[in-house]
């Protein structure tokens, strides 16, 4: 039997559907269709060959042969105010009526009907998946259907031939998406032999002298505070804490730069140990930290109004610093949530930890607009068919336009 | 006849016409001696690939922070088009009436004759609003200019595709919040956002299991999420109710009134009309099919363009938004009685008998379903002389939907 090509071959350079370096190679490599010395079936043979080792490259000839249309669908962009304001009539208009000008109107673009010969393919499940980012090659997405990582409309579709209908939701295993998006891991024997090394060495650490160091020091704290703060002290505290909770609340979650996260923390922890009430044991997960402040504040306000003598000018909380304290908790609570949950090492992740896009990703990162995505949960709508523009062509294609001519020229069956 | 190995011993370049003549000539070595390939060719295919990879091709392997990373947006030999040295060209005349997907409310900008939006200027309409965006903060000097249309080809050679922006999170947020807590129709929401009628559905859709996801405690894949919407470019939402915003309009999505190509206006027709007569849109409609409707009733916002009409005929606002209310109440009747008369219509036909486990249904059917010979699929049961095929080679048995 014949040698099965190689996929990505740099004797004959194909663009395949994926997000390799050979890929992104091969589309800086294409050039437009050789016309001037080929015959008209020969243009048409390379046409077909190039466009189908990207297009449905998964599925057989006489399967993509059923699925070809000659119609293919398109749309034109209306402007309601022109409709209003004509019925069309001015465009019937002759010398007679009046028109008699020789300044030509602009004319719309193109509509690239040919660029779309492979829209039917799009439709496909799999196809889909890959074009909403999921996957990081068709084939890879054919794979997650069959092992029955993707459910539409909440059913599990085991068929990467599934044809989505318009208003189909398909959703994704998210950690699935995250290995197939993610950074590969490299896997190195040394690696993991220094870090069996080193774990065994922690280990041994640990038996050696159970770390009682850190019991005194925790006594301690709750004891150096007083009864209650006063007013000056809590004025001073609250003014700190705003400004950490306005800094917060401009920083995004999961950024780089956690210093204003962690100088929030610190403010907060200093805040609540100026109460004696706080004990480690009560006020240990931010949810009970930021309840323990809200109580305390509020008591010590009905205080207040109880005893109109005392000093009326110290500002508590208003109502809008409370929401904005409750955001900034909120937020906090995300970010760590965040940590804890993506940006720590995983070894048993098949992905790198902490995760980063993979290689080359960024180059090929568009989500045409027949898909409207959710990255959150890895889900997806897709919304209609792909249509073509005027100047604008929805099926993602690397081809020039007469390829794609040729293409759909030769699918016409007229050669 | 040939040898059927070529020696080695040959001299190499003569010998082999397969051979470029741009190739170095080197000396055949030893452990080659049985190949018939030039390996010289392999050598230099590959030396050129990971010259291209480690030359024009490093600047693609990691994402440019804050904006896209297309093949596009590079020239020949890897360097960023943009980022160059190029002069600041003059400031482009003000795009207007494009961001105006508003109730008709604003005043008339230019007549288009040809009645169509370009997508063109919409998207250039997304780029100015960046560009003012980042000429309000001159604080970032290094920061990388707004994308043209070029830098946003992912392949270079097809001018006719380009990544277009996605909603951002911001925005979706808020097309959740204007149709679910605010209880707004779906077509206000797709015309107050510039957002299409589907696409507003759709958001609504995933963004409430999102919200449940939340809910039930499940891990969001925020880590992709975020880097997938640094790599897109993004519609921003502007939130014209903030005092910043003041004089701003929402940057428009994409048009909102795709008028669909109907297979019946794609041929060429020649229709002799007397110039005397008031030849319209629906004269033309009806001299390609006579179902036709005309442009004004198939595009997705027909109320835009009675609006429109309204403020024509010269009614004012209070009473262009009466005639609105009203025609959207008769709208909403018509459709409620057609819904009644379909449930009706069901009750009469079919009648169901509760059971044990399972409901019988029975519903009335029509010998005349099977059509003239008898072979319509519309038919029901079993019919003599018409096998079921479902066993037969090459049927397909993908189901062709699944319910939601």
């Amino acid at each position: 039997m014949r040698k099965k090509p190689r996929f990505h071959s740099l004797k004959k350079l194909k663009v395949r559907q994926d997000w390799s370096r050979w890929s992104l190679y091969s589309i800086s490599q294409l050039r437009p269709p050789n016309v001037t010395t080929k015959t008209y079936f020969q243009q048409k043979w390379t046409a077909k060959s190039d466009t189908r080792a990207y297009h449905g490259e998964q599925i057989r000839e006489k399967k993509w042969k059923r699925l070809f249309r000659r119609n293919l669908p398109a749309v034109v962009p209306m402007d309601h105010r022109y409709l209003a304001r004509f019925d069309g009539s001015e465009q019937a208009a002759g010398r007679g009526a009046g028109a008699d000008s020789n300044d030509k109107t602009r004319t719309p673009p193109q509509t690239p009907y040919m660029q779309m010969t492979y829209y039917p393919i799009e439709r496909r499940l799999d196809s889909a998946i890959f074009r909403a980012l999921f996957a990081s090659s068709v084939r890879q997405a054919r794979q997650f259907v069959v092992h029955g990582l993707v459910r539409v409309n909440g059913k599990k579709m085991p068929y990467p031939g599934y044809m989505l209908n318009p208003g189909d939701m398909f959703q994704v295993e998210p950690s699935s998406v995250m290995f197939a998006t993610g950074a590969q891991k490299s896997r190195s024997s040394t690696a993991r032999k220094v870090a069996k090394e080193k774990a065994a060495e922690r280990a041994q650490a640990r038996e050696g002298n159970p770390a009682p160091a850190h019991n005194p020091s925790q006594k301690a704290e709750p004891i150096a505070t007083r009864e209650e703060p006063t007013p000056k002290e809590l004025k001073e505290h609250m003014q700190s804490l705003m400004v950490d909770v306005e800094h917060v609340l401009n920083e995004d979650v999961g950024a780089k730069d956690k210093q204003k996260f962690r100088a929030f923390r610190q403010t907060v922890r200093k805040a609540v140990s100026l109460w004696s009430k706080a004990t480690p044991d009560t006020v240990s997960t931010l949810d009970t930290q930021f309840t323990f402040l809200k109580d305390a504040l509020n008591a010590r306000r009905a205080a207040q109004t109880s005893a109109p003598a005392e000093e009326e000018a110290t500002p508590m909380m208003s109502p809008e610093d409370q929401k904005k304290l409750k955001d900034a908790f909120e937020k906090l609570k995300l970010e760590h949530e965040n940590t804890s949950a993506w940006n720590k090492r995983d070894a048993s992740a098949p992905y790198a930890t902490p995760w980063r896009p993979r290689d080359y990703m960024a180059a090929f990162a568009f989500i045409p607009r027949y898909l409207e995505v959710n990255q959150n949960i890895c889900a997806a709508v897709y919304l209609r068919h792909p249509v073509a523009r005027p100047g604008l062509s929805e099926v993602p294609t690397p081809f020039h336009v007469e390829t794609g001519q040729l293409a759909f020229n030769w699918y016409l069956r007229r050669r | 006849m040939p040898p059927r190995l070529r020696s080695p011993n040959f001299s190499s370049v003569s010998s082999c016409p397969s051979v470029r003549p741009q190739s170095i000539a080197q000396p055949a070595r030893a452990a080659r001696d049985f190949s018939q390939s030039s390996c010289r060719q392999v050598t230099q295919r590959r030396r050129k690939f990971y010259e291209w990879l480690n030359g024009p091709g490093r600047a693609l392997k990691q994402p440019l922070p804050g904006s896209t990373n297309y093949l596009g947006a590079y020239d020949k030999f890897g360097n960023l088009v943009r980022g160059g040295t190029m002069p600041e060209k003059a400031p482009e005349k003000p795009k207007e009436g494009e961001a105006a997907a508003k109730e008709g409310a604003e005043g008339e900008s230019a007549p288009v004759v040809e009645g169509q939006e370009s997508a063109d200027e919409l998207d250039a309409a997304l780029r100015q609003h960046e560009k003012e965006e980042q000429a309000t903060k001159k604080d970032d000097e290094n920061k990388l200019p707004p994308e043209t249309a070029e830098d946003l080809r992912p392949f270079p050679l097809n001018k006719f595709f380009r990544s277009q922006p996605v909603l951002s999170e911001e925005l979706r947020e808020a097309i959740y919040q204007f149709v679910v807590k605010e209880g707004k129709t779906v077509p206000l929401a797709s015309i107050t956002f510039g957002v299409s009628n589907e696409r507003v559905g759709a958001v609504v859709r995933l963004k409430q299991m999102e919200k449940q996801w939340i809910a039930q405690g499940k891990t969001l894949a925020m880590p992709y999420s975020k880097a997938v919407l640094e790599m897109v470019p993004t519609t921003p939402y502007i939130d014209t109710s903030l005092p910043k915003n003041a004089g701003k309009r929402p940057v428009v999505h994409e048009p909102i009134n795709d008028l669909i190509v109907h297979p019946a206006t794609r041929q060429q027709l020649f229709v002799p009309v007397a110039e005397s007569r008031h030849f319209t849109r629906e004269d033309a409609g009806k001299a390609f099919d006579n179902n036709l409707l005309p442009a004004d009733e198939r595009i997705p916002h027909p109320e835009l363009v009675k609006v429109v009409r309204d403020e024509i005929a010269g009614y004012s606002n209070e009473e262009r938004r009466a005639l609105a209310q009203e025609r959207y109440r008769e709208a909403a009747e018509k459709k409620k009685a057609a819904e009644d008369a379909k449930r009706k219509e069901e009750l009469e036909t079919r009648r169901t008998v509760p059971q044990r486990r399972w409901d019988f249904v029975f519903q009335d059917v029509s010998v005349e379903d099977a059509g003239r010979d008898g072979r319509s699929h519309k038919g029901v049961g079993w019919r003599y002389g018409l096998p079921h095929e479902d066993r037969k080679k090459g049927q397909v048995k993908i189901p062709t939907k699944v319910e939601a």
